[in-house]
């Protein structure tokens, strides 16, 4: 497997843990959302990823016969959902984010307790 | 002759069927109910009994993948039990009707009773690990519920814990003895217990063989102590005193604590050796002697007879642990006797306490006059639980003496103890035989009020089986050719005529009897004294208590777990990624560690070179995002991020998700400047410690996520997945879409999309919740 497109996936797991970890709830968020992207590259990385071109495509040429071999269109199902519900979970956080402000005064995590 | 399936299922069924129609019966027959229970555990008896004679296994499967079956094995012996359950059931309903007269709960009480005689009727019948697993859990939840039927009270709570923590933590050591028996039957029987017993030989060869044999022993033998309140897991059983006196009658006397028993002599011909007769003749007789002990200084006479049955039922283990004919037969004769003479004294306990008022023994005196019914059936059933001849009891404790006093004969040396620790118990039984029996005999203190005759509904099941205890005691061979027989016949390793009767010579077991009649007599009227020694050496420590030591554990779990909860569980947001993140992580690598996965040849050149550039891109503003001075530049190089995302989906033959990511990303970005622009900047102090700290655990994260890669990924010039090729396949005959993406998401798994369609809704509305309710006003 390519040492690239895992070295990929790591640096961006590990930056999303890292704001995950931090104390501005905003700063959270935003490892939520890397955290997401990170898991989106995973899945593709998992399905394969070959040379672009117009042949892999999952997009038949016509409604004949014979099916040629394509990238994998399962994993791009997955990520497809995995992008729009993520979405709507960083818009959903985000008005947390907001609403927890101006409910607690603050943005530190560490002080809501 | 085979016995009947459908017989044996409807007595196993009938009673929990009935259990679920309880609250429905209760609200048309109210405190007549128990009758109702009655009834049914008298169908249950009638069922059982037409069985009698048969032998043979029946089954239907259950779990067809693991092997398992509901196989029911009907001998002797499950005959004995069962009919014991729902013999003693119906008279324990009968006598509930009048005893539970105004109480509350009444509708969970029968239920609970109901479902409880099912399991018995189930443990007995069952020739199935998982099965007998199965009914054996289900008693001790019976259990649990009915002593802790009044939750209002501490002490029932207190104690239906402690029964229930006790029993089902046996119960886990069972299931582990029955996985250990599963494990070196795997192949051949798996769980089936009947094929066990008819190769009981082979399958000791293969426990043996792969060292697992005293394992299972001692493992089975745990809970079999747990369940039949064996030392020192006997103090569950005074506890479970407060339940109400029909409950103690029926679960803590005559069935439930009996189970252990059953157990250990079902598996007897499976396990017989040395090592069994070491543990169970040691602890059987060493349970006997504690629980007389401590019965002989109860003031409380419910806590006696409790004392008494743990004592008992080392008797039946102690039979059960000798290997002669004569251990079996005094184990599954005395289970029969025991269960008739002390249902029977529970339940006159019991109308002592409803027509005196106490149970306190030293108040308690001279009551033959007012209740002289109840003080006949006293009689029979005290001295019955004495063994003096010629009442029933005597006729098993013959057994076991005769039994003890061959095993210290044929051993020798330090077996000699059997027979005389075996005397000893006996004699403390006879002692507080005769306190208990001095409740109505005697003088009759002063304080005690006027005591009314008690009802027929009393006081009659309690005469049912005194008298059913009278007629063994007459006729003691025609219990043994009905039942007794057969039952010891399933437990013992060959078969052996059984005789029970008085001795006509003078043999050492007769001896033995004597020494214990007269020692008991003439112990008795020092039975203070011989109390106090009793008391002082149960005093010396508090750590001799077993209750005690439970305390004391129960207090250490708990603060335990309030500590790992501070530590897991404190509300901090960091704390749990921490943990769920940390603990992914390592056991994750642990995983690869132990599973000793070979690196895959690896490339560093197989992904095009302007795919590796938007990936490193993607990561310079991921570092960017996390440390970046201002809430404004963060969410700029977040959506750099994003874009470099949508740009290797391009690459990666994925064009729907770029366009996809694409859309999301400038409404993210929109939604992020939107909602920055109401939040303050923040400022704070970052400590080096702190960032070496959190940048560890990342580190730990990326590289498992890195090896996670590296070993799972598929490679691009692998095969296609099959389910991959399914919907390419199907995309234009089935789909009618050349875009085999979009076919999956609106055709092939179209709920799913109609699922996050959902909850993209809920997200939406619960956006919209948030920001208005707080310009409404709604505050908290």
């Amino acid at each position: 497997m390519s040492v690239v497109l895992a070295a990929a996936v790591g640096g961006l797991f590990a930056l999303g843990t890292f704001l995950l970890l931090r104390r501005d709830l905003v700063r959270v968020v935003w490892g939520v959302a890397v955290v997401s992207q990170a898991a989106n590259v995973y899945l593709i990385a998992m399905g394969g990823v070959s040379e672009g071109g117009n042949s892999v495509v999952p997009v038949l040429s016509g409604h004949g016969e014979s099916v040629p071999e394509t990238a994998d269109p399962l994993v791009q199902a997955l990520v497809l959902t995995a992008i729009v519900i993520s979405f709507g979970t960083t818009a959903f956080a985000l008005a947390l984010t907001y609403r927890a402000y101006q409910e607690n005064e603050t943005m530190d995590v560490q002080e809501w307790q | 002759m085979e016995p009947e399936l459908q017989v044996i299922f409807a007595s196993v069924l009938l009673p929990f069927v009935a259990a679920i129609a309880t609250p429905l019966a209760y609200r048309v027959l109210g405190e007549r109910t128990g009758y109702g229970g009655a009834a049914v555990a008298l169908a249950c008896f009638g069922l059982v009994a037409s069985q009698i004679g048969r032998e043979g296994t029946v089954a239907v499967p259950w779990v067809p993948s693991l092997e398992i079956a509901m196989r029911f094995r009907v001998d002797g012996w499950a005959l004995l039990f069962a009919l014991l359950a729902s013999g003693v059931g119906v008279l324990v309903f009968a006598y509930s009707a009048a005893y539970m007269h105004g109480e509350d709960n009444l509708a969970r009480y029968y239920a609970t009773l109901l479902a409880f005689m099912g399991s018995i009727i189930g443990v007995a019948f069952a020739a199935d690990l998982a099965a007998l697993f199965l009914f054996w859990e289900l008693t001790s939840v019976c259990s649990f519920v009915l002593i802790g039927h009044n939750t209002e009270e501490d002490a029932a709570r207190y104690s239906a814990r402690m029964a229930m923590v006790v029993t089902v933590g046996g119960g886990l050591c069972l299931l582990a003895g029955f996985l250990l028996l599963a494990v070196v039957t795997d192949g051949a029987a798996t769980f089936d217990l009947a094929w066990m017993l008819a190769n009981d030989e082979a399958v000791r060869t293969a426990l043996r063989e792969q060292g697992l044999f005293v394992p299972a022993l001692v493992l089975i033998g745990v809970a079999a102590a747990a369940k039949s309140a064996q030392v020192p897991l006997h103090f569950w059983l005074p506890n479970a005193m407060v339940a109400p006196t029909p409950v103690s009658a029926f679960l803590h006397s005559a069935t439930m604590v009996k189970v252990g028993v059953y157990v250990l002599g079902r598996l007897r011909p499976l396990f017989l050796g040395v090592e069994w007769t070491l543990l169970f003749a040691t602890l059987g007789l060493a349970t006997m002697t504690v629980g007389a002990a401590l019965a002989v200084i109860a003031s409380d006479i419910k806590r006696l007879l409790a004392y008494s049955t743990a004592s008992h039922l080392g008797l039946m283990v102690a039979g059960f642990g000798f290997r002669s004919a004569a251990g079996a037969e005094a184990g599954a004769f005395h289970l029969l006797n025991h269960a008739l003479f002390k249902a029977a004294l529970f339940l006159v306990a019991g109308v002592v306490a409803h027509e005196v008022g106490t149970r306190h023994l030293p108040n308690l005196g001279g009551l033959w006059r007012d209740l002289p019914v109840t003080a006949a059936v006293t009689v029979v059933a005290a001295l019955s639980m004495a063994g003096i001849p010629p009442f029933n009891g005597f006729y098993s404790k013959e057994l076991l003496f005769e039994a003890a006093y061959e095993a210290g004969h044929s051993a020798g040396g330090l077996a000699w103890a059997y027979p005389v620790v075996a005397v000893l118990a006996s004699v403390l039984t006879v002692v507080y035989s005769l306190r208990f029996l001095s409740i109505f005999f005697g003088d009759r203190p002063s304080g005690l009020p006027s005591v009314h005759r008690a009802p027929v509904a009393l006081v009659g099941p309690p005469a049912v089986l005194a008298a059913l205890a009278a007629v063994v005691s007459v006729t003691p061979e025609t219990a043994v050719d009905v039942v007794v027989q057969a039952a010891a016949d399933a437990t013992a390793a060959e078969a052996h005529e059984m005789h029970a009767g008085l001795p006509s010579h003078l043999t050492p077991p007769v001896l033995m009897s004597a020494v214990t009649v007269v020692g008991g007599v003439a112990a008795y009227p020092y039975s203070d004294r011989l109390g106090r020694g009793i008391e002082a050496v149960v005093n010396v420590r508090d750590a001799l208590r077993p209750t005690h030591l439970y305390d004391q554990s129960l207090t250490a779990v708990e603060l335990g777990s309030s500590f790992t909860a501070s530590r897991v569980h404190n509300g901090l947001l960091r704390t749990y990624v921490v943990w769920c993140l940390g603990t992914a992580s390592g056991l994750s690598l642990l995983g690869y560690a132990t599973a000793a996965v070979q690196w895959p040849a690896m490339s560093v050149f197989d992904v095009p070179l302007a795919m590796t550039l938007v990936l490193v891109v993607a990561l310079v503003a991921g570092v960017a995002v996390s440390v970046a001075p201002s809430h404004v530049a963060g969410v700029l190089t977040l959506s750099i991020l994003g874009f470099m995302v949508a740009i290797f989906y391009i690459m990666a033959s994925a064009p729907d998700l770029a366009l996809t990511q694409l859309v999301v990303e400038t409404l993210v970005l929109l939604i992020f400047l939107l909602v920055l622009e109401e939040l303050p900047a923040y400022y704070a102090d970052v400590k080096r410690f702190v960032v070496a700290r959190d940048a560890a655990l990342s580190l730990l994260v990326g590289v498992t996520a890195f090896v996670t890669v590296l070993l799972a990924g598929r490679r691009a010039d692998d095969e296609q997945t099959a389910v991959a090729g399914y919907y390419a396949e199907k995309a234009v005959p089935e789909g009618g879409g050349t875009n085999i993406v979009n076919v999956i998401l609106v055709d092939f798994r179209g709920f799913d999309t109609l699922g996050e369609i959902f909850v993209v809704t809920i997200a939406a509305i619960s956006v919209l919740v948030l920001i208005t309710m707080r310009n409404r006003g709604e505050r908290r």
